[in-house]
């Protein structure tokens, strides 16, 4: 299961649409999930219906929080998301099955089955994650509390029976790059004291351009080797 | 995100289950969980909890947890009654489970009605009923103030079994400021010694929530521990035969309930003749420190004269 999570606090400015760019992702099977962080109100009604659109575009879930929130929305967007994409890859299946067309019609002792084997699921399945953090220059004063959430999903993902990785990406980089890699897949955080260190925030928000270099390194790192049975059993558009 | 549920239930309005057709009439909102929202209803002049939620999956989740709990037979199984679904008004179809109606009240306003007394008693029920759970080898998970009811003469029932987890998986949902992973204590997966972690930081919870929240709010995260939470112990009197055992709990240091149980009650239990014998004023402490200090100054005084050294 893959995941992309954009952490930012603005509008792209910057290159290709950033709600084209999660469909693209969507098309690989990513899910892209998008955290606006509203702390100085920079965002704006425009700012927060692009979140809303990024997340759609790319089948996740977008929420507006604080700051001090942050650690606590990550970690729930992510385990949602991976429920969700549980929850279709099997909806797919009854409806292949049975011609049910949702979880729902079923009486609710065979759902209790169903839903045993999901959460077995949503337990044990491998999950990459991907992080995408706004440098822009008015998230200085909020990478405290990124840097935090991003500790904090480290150690729920640890307590998952699947394998967990993450990577952690901030865009634009500080040579105009639009985005650049700060922590390759990973399962673990220990020994991680900074994991931005010496960042030069710049002006520009190149949401879109930077989603597609997320895109383009989960293709590249796509573990083929690691897929398991389960994954075989969700279907390739789904994991 | 599409966790809330929006879906106002009158007074007198009728819950009718589709499978089984079960007829339920809302008397007022109980509460509001995770996966759903609480509501006291009757049916056949009997009352009972029922929750509803938007998302089948969710609640039958929990469903499940309590199935497989009250299969184990624990006392503490809430007794789960009835499973179905109910077509709104609006034609939407939500389901819905009911649950025994524990009546009562949140363990603050108990020990605020009631006095500190109730105190090591009513810690001693919850660890009791979150030791049947571990017996059955599941962790409550979420933990908190809001997901434990005290009844009468200090009866405790836990609610809302949405963070119940089979003990080496993840926790499936929990509170920030209750959580062992949060205060750098330790990992998120489900064993004893987390929801026992979460009961120390009730018992913060129950006497000093203020000082609780300024503290989580003030520190760094990497500065978040054990020593900051028991630091706030040395001012809560009722806390303080406490201390050791909560060390334990927020160190790990137990790893069953029912052995943290036993614990607490020795506390519980030893307790009673130190508060009898606090008869001991003030000043009279502050007497003899004094004497014992002047007798040691000359005591030490006479020593050195012996010794021949102050010559």
């Amino acid at each position: 299961m893959k995941q992309i999570l954009i952490i930012t606090d603005g509008c792209s400015n910057v290159g290709m649409s950033p709600i084209v760019a999660a469909a693209h992702a969507k098309s690989e099977g990513i899910t892209v999930n998008v955290v606006g962080v509203v702390d100085h109100g920079d965002l704006g009604e425009y700012g927060a219906s692009e979140i809303h659109e990024i997340a759609r575009a790319g089948g996740g879930l977008s929420r507006l929080v604080q700051a001090k929130e942050l650690a606590q929305t990550v970690q729930m967007m992510t385990r949602k998301t991976v429920v969700q994409t549980i929850q279709l890859a099997v909806q797919r299946e009854l409806q292949a099955v049975l011609g049910n067309d949702s979880i729902e019609a079923l009486p609710p002792e065979k759902r209790g089955e169903v839903v045993k084997v999901m959460d077995e699921l949503t337990e044990t399945s491998t999950l990459q994650v991907a992080l995408l953090i706004d440098a822009s220059a008015s998230m200085k004063p909020k990478f405290a509390s990124v840097e935090e959430s991003i500790q904090d999903l480290m150690l729920s993902l640890q307590a998952r029976e699947g394998k967990s990785e993450i990577a952690v990406f901030h865009f634009p980089g500080s040579k105009q790059e639009d985005c650049v890699l700060d922590l390759a897949w990973t399962t673990q955080l220990k020994g991680v004291r900074s994991i931005f260190p010496k960042l030069h925030l710049s002006g520009t928000t190149p949401t879109g351009p930077a989603i597609m270099k997320v895109v383009e390194y989960f293709v590249q790192h796509s573990h083929s080797k690691d897929r398991s049975e389960m994954e075989g059993m969700l279907g390739d558009d789904v994991v | 995100m599409t966790t809330s549920f929006k879906l106002p239930l009158k007074k007198g309005s009728n819950i009718v289950g589709k499978w089984k057709n079960g007829l339920y009439r809302v008397e007022r909102l109980l509460g509001e969980g995770a996966n759903g929202k609480v509501y006291l209803v009757s049916k056949d002049w009997q009352w009972y909890a029922l929750k509803i939620g938007a998302s089948s999956i969710d609640l039958q989740s929990e469903i499940n947890a309590l199935k497989a709990l009250a299969g184990e037979q624990t006392s503490s199984s809430p007794y789960l009654k009835d499973v179905d679904d109910w077509i709104t008004p609006q034609g939407k179809e939500v389901p819905f489970y009911t649950m025994r109606y524990v009546k009562g009240m949140n363990m603050a306003d108990y020990i605020a009605q009631h006095g500190t007394d109730w105190f090591p008693l009513l810690g001693l029920n919850l660890l009791r009923g979150i030791g049947e759970l571990h017996r059955a080898n599941w962790i409550f998970g979420d933990l908190k103030l809001e997901n434990i009811i005290v009844g009468e003469y200090g009866d405790v029932d836990l609610i809302d079994f949405g963070g119940a987890t089979p003990i080496g998986k993840g926790v499936k949902q929990f509170t920030e400021i209750y959580d062992r992973g949060y205060w750098n204590e330790g990992s998120r997966s489900a064993d004893a010694a987390y929801d026992i972690f979460s009961f120390g930081v009730l018992c913060l919870q129950v006497f000093a929530p203020r000082k609780l929240a300024q503290l989580s709010k003030e520190l760094l995260p990497q500065n978040r521990s054990a020593e900051q939470l028991l630091a706030l112990v040395t001012d809560i009197p009722p806390l303080i035969p406490y201390r050791k055992w909560l060390e334990l709990a927020f160190k790990g240091g137990f790893s069953h309930g029912k052995e943290a149980a036993a614990a607490w009650r020795a506390v519980a239990h030893q307790r009673k003749p130190a508060v009898k014998s606090k008869a001991t004023p003030r000043w009279l402490k502050v007497m003899i420190t004094i004497s014992i200090i002047s007798l040691s100054i000359t005591a030490s005084l006479y020593a050195l004269d012996y010794a021949g050294l102050l010559r």
